[in-house]
């Protein structure tokens, strides 16, 4: 069978096509709000770890955010994928893709939280002093002075975590979810040609990924450049 | 304004100051003096109570301030100017931002009548066009002058000077004691530790020296230099002079 047969036969009968498409769509939908709830949770739980590692206070949210980081990084995410399906709302009828985005960015924020943390811990003492010392309470110095700084160094890391959580969305068909791999490997099974559907899928995910990065080498460089001015 | 008594400080085994006894009035200028590690800093920062002491009282205008709640020692602070060695601006914010951040934060002024107080400040620091640089675009004289800046945006009734010049080049140790000097005409509080001799000297209403945690000894500078008495001070004062 030559390459058009096959291309045909993959892509355009019965408009294979469109599983690539909506599995693209999907993984795209799932990696966009995995990645804000990923954020949202990893700055709350550096917030927690860095105060009590700087004051001694909050030591109970502290002990809570050490468990959530040590379970969630010590496990495989499709592990977590299954359980928070499968167990956690195993006896609830519950929209998938929500599930996805509940677990990839609960896993994500762990490693959100040791990159921002490490940001934060960074920021020289004296800036958290120096706003201390004018009368500014704590909650008001990390939020106008340490944490912008913090924010400008690990934007990169932020956004490369970004791109691996995109890549790790490609398990979510665990649980049954049409994302783009599972979208090829759908079409694999209906034509019994694993070639082209997987090739395909896998180039989608690298031209994400390059294009991806690319903008994260230029923010890199647009914040070297902000720092000599 | 500033009354001390039986102030120890320790951290965790070891203890820093062993108690001191110290009034400071409205309108003087304490120089402290003293070896490294001699508990200098422990102390000037006690006073606005970035350290907690372990012991003792500090009384500020009239209120017991040891004991105090966060709020409350936010309060204080922001009547208690403090400048550091290495300067700690904001670097991440313009002149401008970094003289009017706390002012407006703590809702002393609007962000128009903090912006004006700036103007005024950048051109009584004699940097009156430096409002919008960042701070890496300054030398650290200037650097020094600008946190000064913004220790006097909050109209503080005293200023805690940690070593102002110790971090700077020599060429410009000058403009930075000249400003404080300035300060100091215009009847400005302040507690100035430093190893410039001659800013003691010339300004300086008593000189403390402090040495392994106590005050040895006290004087106006003019005594305090001429006629010392304690053996550790003479020898100290012939390394420094
Ligand atoms: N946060 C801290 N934790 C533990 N020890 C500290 C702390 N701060 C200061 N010390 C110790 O207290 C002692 C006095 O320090 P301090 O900084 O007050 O001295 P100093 O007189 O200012 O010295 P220098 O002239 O070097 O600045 C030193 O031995 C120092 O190591
Ligand atoms: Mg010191």
């Amino acid at each position: 069978m030559g390459f058009i047969d096959s291309f045909n036969q993959n892509f355009i009968e019965q408009d294979r096509w469109k599983y690539l498409l909506n599995g693209l769509l999907t993984t795209l939908f799932i990696t966009f709000f995995a990645v804000l709830l990923g954020m949202l949770l990893g700055f709350l739980v550096a917030i927690i770890r860095s105060t009590y590692l700087r004051t001694k206070r909050m030591l109970i949210p502290d002990i809570i955010c050490r468990v959530y980081l040590t379970v969630i990084r010590g496990t495989p995410v499709v592990v977590q994928l299954l359980i928070i399906y499968f167990v956690i709302f195993g006896s609830v009828n519950i929209n998938k893709v929500f599930v996805a985005v509940l677990a990839f960015g609960i896993n994500s924020g762990a490693y959100v939280a040791e990159i921002v943390r490490g940001g934060i811990m960074a920021v020289d003492d004296g800036q958290l002093e120096a706003g201390r010392s004018l009368g500014l309470s704590y909650r008001q110095t990390m939020i106008h002075i340490v944490i912008p700084q913090a924010l400008k160094t690990v934007l990169p890391a932020l956004a490369n975590e970004a791109i691996v959580l995109l890549k790790e969305t490609s398990v979510a068909g665990y649980i049954a979810i049409a994302d783009l791999t599972k979208g090829g490997d759908i079409i694999r099974s209906q034509t019994f040609s694993p070639f082209l559907p997987l090739i395909s899928v896998a180039v989608i995910y690298l031209v994400l990924v390059m294009f991806l990065t690319s903008l994260v080498n230029v923010l890199e460089r647009r914040l070297a450049a902000n720092d000599k001015r | 304004m500033i009354s001390v008594k039986g102030l120890k400080k320790s951290f965790n085994e070891l203890q820093v100051l062993k108690g001191i006894d110290e009034e400071i009035n409205k309108g003087e200028k304490i120089v402290i003096i003293g070896p490294s590690g001699s508990g200098k800093s422990t102390f000037l920062r006690c006073l606005n109570l970035m350290e907690t002491p372990t012991e003792g009282s500090i009384v500020f205008d009239g209120t017991e301030i040891t004991h105090l709640h966060d709020r409350e020692i936010n309060r204080i602070r922001q009547r208690m100017g403090m400048v550091f060695q290495h300067f700690n601006l904001f670097p991440h914010l313009t002149i401008r931002k970094n003289i009017t951040l706390a002012p407006v934060l703590l809702k002393k002024m609007s962000q128009e009548q903090a912006d004006a107080k700036a103007e005024e400040l950048l051109r009584r620091v004699g940097l009156p066009d430096k409002a919008d640089t960042y701070p890496a675009m300054l030398s650290g004289g200037q650097k020094q002058r600008i946190a000064i800046a913004r220790a006097l945006a909050m109209d503080p009734e005293v200023i805690l000077f940690d070593e102002p010049t110790s971090a700077l080049d020599p060429e410009m140790v000058g403009e930075v004691l000249e400003l404080m000097k300035q300060l100091a005409d215009d009847g400005m509080t302040m507690v100035v530790v430093t190893h410039e001799m001659g800013f003691a000297r010339e300004v300086a209403s008593r000189v403390l020296f402090m040495a392994e945690g106590t005050i040895l000894e006290q004087n106006t500078p003019d005594k305090f230099f001429t006629s010392p008495e304690n053996r550790r001070l003479k020898d100290f004062l012939s390394k420094v002079l």
